[in-house]
């Protein structure tokens, strides 16, 4: 007897419908390597990250990416690496990141010459009328 | 598509105390908005949460897949063959972004797929239900998505990022579901006598699992207030049930279209929807095993697995390793 | 006007479409892993939408019926499918390689079409040209993955998979009474000269899949001709069926 289901397509499959047969656990990697995929949304744009997938290889991994994370938004381009091989600073790590306020040196809001500029000018006009005064 | 399961939910057990300032500032983080990444510290039970949470409802996307599948051979018309093509694949890569969302919690995903088949993990119980008919669809396209889709707006807006993120792209594709189930079923029932009659048998059908949907209420599941302020839950079922019943019930009376339940209204003085109290115990009943497609459900996933196991087979390589997705 | 012609060469092509499409959306989630489902579906529904693009054409310029009324309500005897596309799905090294054989041979018509002096059919050819070149991708990497890449049994359903379908294949390319006609009016090379420009595609990639090609095994190759005619497998009925039984509820409603 096999399973008689609304879904021809099931039916057609011929599957047991007394199944006494034990559970096969998955091996390790049944589910290949992972892979995270960038993708460009339109030219002029950086790749950005959008996700990961599972595949045996890199060919496969673009293969399964274009649809994946492409099939339904626009997209110019889309690069997989192999997740093993990012290195990364976490967010564990993230103080690794923190910036100590005295850095203004290297903001260009650390740097505001217009009011000097301003004090120069009016101080040279000043002179300029006293003199001519 | 994804319900709440909360009712089968089982206590942590015996799990090491967390590091009280560990803690302290992970509680302080979610507190603040910020977002929990996967290589931070966790509580335990968060990440056990998490897991079982996020699986549960990569399982629902694949298995959800199948009552609508029912009819993928049988779409009348190229517009509603492509678009419950498009949509069964929908469903599929969401399993897809949701198991790997799961992932970074430690779980790889065939451990995830071992304990859907083992029965060990659970999925929404809608699914255990039979599409009997193309009206079927429609039905569960319009109204299983829309309580899909207020579930996940909802947990979008919880403390763990890649849960997050997978939401709000499963969201956008989600109203393309919704949108596609509300023209089948606006079709249906401004068609024919026979498709409006084919309608409204489904929509008797689905009732019952729908009021089901987000769970028991609230006065029966269990409260866990620590899910709540790590946010993880984020609404009550009722709240979710109440939200539901005010945006569709309208709709559905809109087109001439009976509720089966007589005791279905809106109490103007509370705001609040009244119903008869769905049959919880079939919930139980369904959750655990004694659906009407229970069985087949799980046999078919068996079934594609074990069809599929050649081709991964081939390709795997014993040197490679496995490594959890990023983020 | 060379009507006739060009009205089968486009039924041709549109029953193939939708039915390779119908096939292949058959393992719409059960297929062998998570990414690849989305992507075997994804491109079967491509295909349909060139189905609808070819039957519309025919309703716009040619007087057919609309494409629905043309794909859910004709009966076997009225199509113009070949062979290859009715089976039923079988392993999932028959619908690869039947996927690869299919879609290599719609590359080379469309690439041919694209310069076609119907120009709304030169016109469709440039606009879908993208889609089966990713369906060629997809095809060609299966095909060598399993065929070089994978173990002895993947390499094994695969060779055994090519040996049942190419005859089949090779009844892609059932000659046409209008070869000579369509050819000189400059709107489709004709079937044999697409044959040998796709014999010319997959060689390469079988011999790269490490899969011997059955042409030179001088075995019985006899092409599965009669599609073009209407004559089909015995496959074709019980799908088209399957496919317009929710339509022929009342072909006349809206669905």
């Amino acid at each position: 007897m096999t399973i008689q289901s609304l879904d021809p397509r099931i039916t057609r499959a011929g599957i047991p419908s007394e199944d006494s047969r034990p559970l096969e656990p998955k091996e390790d990697l049944d589910q290949f390597e992972t892979w995270e995929v960038f993708h460009q949304q339109k030219r002029g744009d950086f790749s950005e990250h959008v996700g990961s997938l599972h595949a045996p290889n890199a060919e496969l991994a673009l293969v399964m990416a274009k649809e994946q994370y492409a099939r339904r938004f626009k997209c110019v381009g889309i690069w997989v690496v192999r997740t093993a091989d990012i290195l990364t600073l976490n967010t564990e790590d993230e103080d690794i990141f923190a910036t100590n306020a005295e850095k203004k040196y290297r903001d260009a809001g650390g740097y505001r010459v217009g009011n000097r500029v301003s004090a120069f000018k009016q101080q040279q006009a000043q002179a300029k009328s006293e003199g001519a005064a | 598509m994804y319900g709440n399961l909360s009712i089968v939910d089982t206590p942590a057990g015996q799990q090491a105390a967390d590091d009280p300032e560990l803690l302290a500032a992970f509680e302080a983080r979610i507190d603040r908005g910020e977002k929990i990444e996967p290589h931070d510290w966790m509580p335990a039970e968060y990440r056990r949460q998490l897991i079982r949470m996020i699986e549960q409802h990569a399982h629902s996307e694949i298995i959800g897949a199948l009552p609508e599948g029912t009819w993928i051979t049988r779409a009348p018309g190229f517009k509603r063959k492509m678009a419950l093509m498009a949509k069964v694949q929908d469903e599929v890569g969401h399993a897809q972004l949701l198991y790997s969302a799961a992932e970074t919690l430690g779980k790889p995903r065939e451990a995830m797929i071992d304990d859907l088949l083992s029965g060990k993990s659970k999925y929404s119980n809608v699914f255990n239900y039979p599409a009997l008919t193309w009206a079927d669809t429609a039905v569960i396209a319009w109204l299983i998505d829309a309580g899909a889709i207020i579930n996940q707006h909802t947990n979008a807006k919880g403390s763990y990022g890649p849960y997050c993120r997978a939401l709000a792209r499963i969201c956008i594709e989600e109203s393309f579901h919704l949108k596609y189930g509300y023209d089948n079923v606006v079709t249906l029932a401004t068609g024919t006598p026979t498709q409006r009659a084919m309608l409204q048998e489904a929509l008797n059908r689905w009732w019952g699992p729908i009021m089901h949907f987000h769970g028991p209420p609230d006065k029966v599941s269990q409260h866990t207030e620590k899910l709540v302020r790590w946010k993880v839950k984020m609404a009550t079922n009722d709240a979710m049930r109440q939200e539901f019943l005010d945006t569709y019930v309208p709709k559905i009376w809109e087109l001439g279209l009976t509720v089966p339940d007589p005791n279905l209204r809106k109490n103007e003085e509370t705001g609040e929807w009244e119903f008869s109290d769905p049959d919880w115990d079939e919930f139980k009943r369904v959750i655990n095993g004694d659906g009407p497609c229970n069985a087949e459900r799980l046999a078919v996933r068996r079934m594609a697995e074990e069809q599929g196991r050649w081709v991964r087979q081939a390709l795997r390589k014993p040197n490679h390793a496995y490594v959890a997705p990023l983020s | 006007m060379n009507e006739a012609a060009i009205t089968d060469l486009i039924t041709r092509l549109a029953d193939d479409a939708l039915i390779i499409a119908h096939r292949n959306s058959e393992w719409t989630g059960l297929g062998p892993m998570l990414e690849e489902d989305i992507a075997f579906s994804s491109i079967a529904q491509d295909k349909l939408g060139h189905a609808q693009a070819l039957y519309n054409i025919l309703h716009t310029n040619f007087g057919q019926p609309d494409p629905d009324t043309v794909a859910f309500t004709r009966n076997e005897a009225q199509f113009r499918c070949c062979h290859l596309v009715e089976l039923p799905i079988g392993d999932y090294a028959f619908s690869l390689i039947r996927h690869f054989l299919h879609d290599a041979a719609e590359w080379v018509r469309y690439e041919a079409l694209e310069q076609s002096t119907v120009v709304p059919l030169a016109q469709l050819a440039r606009k879908i040209k993208g889609e089966i070149k990713y369906h060629l991708f997809h095809a060609k990497t299966w095909v060598v993955q399993l065929g070089a890449q994978g173990n002895e049994e993947s390499h094994a359903r695969m060779q055994s998979a090519l040996n049942e379908t190419f005859p089949l294949a090779l009844g892609m390319f059932e000659p046409s009474e209008f070869d000579g006609e369509l050819a000189a009016a400059g709107i489709y090379p004709g079937e044999g000269q697409v044959q040998q420009r796709w014999l010319e595609l997959i060689a390469p990639v079988l011999e790269q899949a490490t899969l011997r090609m059955p042409l030179v095994e001088g075995a019985d190759l006899a092409a599965s001709y009669g599609g073009r005619k209407g004559y089909h497998t015995v496959h074709l009925q019980p799908m088209l069926n399957e496919m317009a039984e929710v339509y022929r509820i009342d072909p006349a409603a809206e669905w």
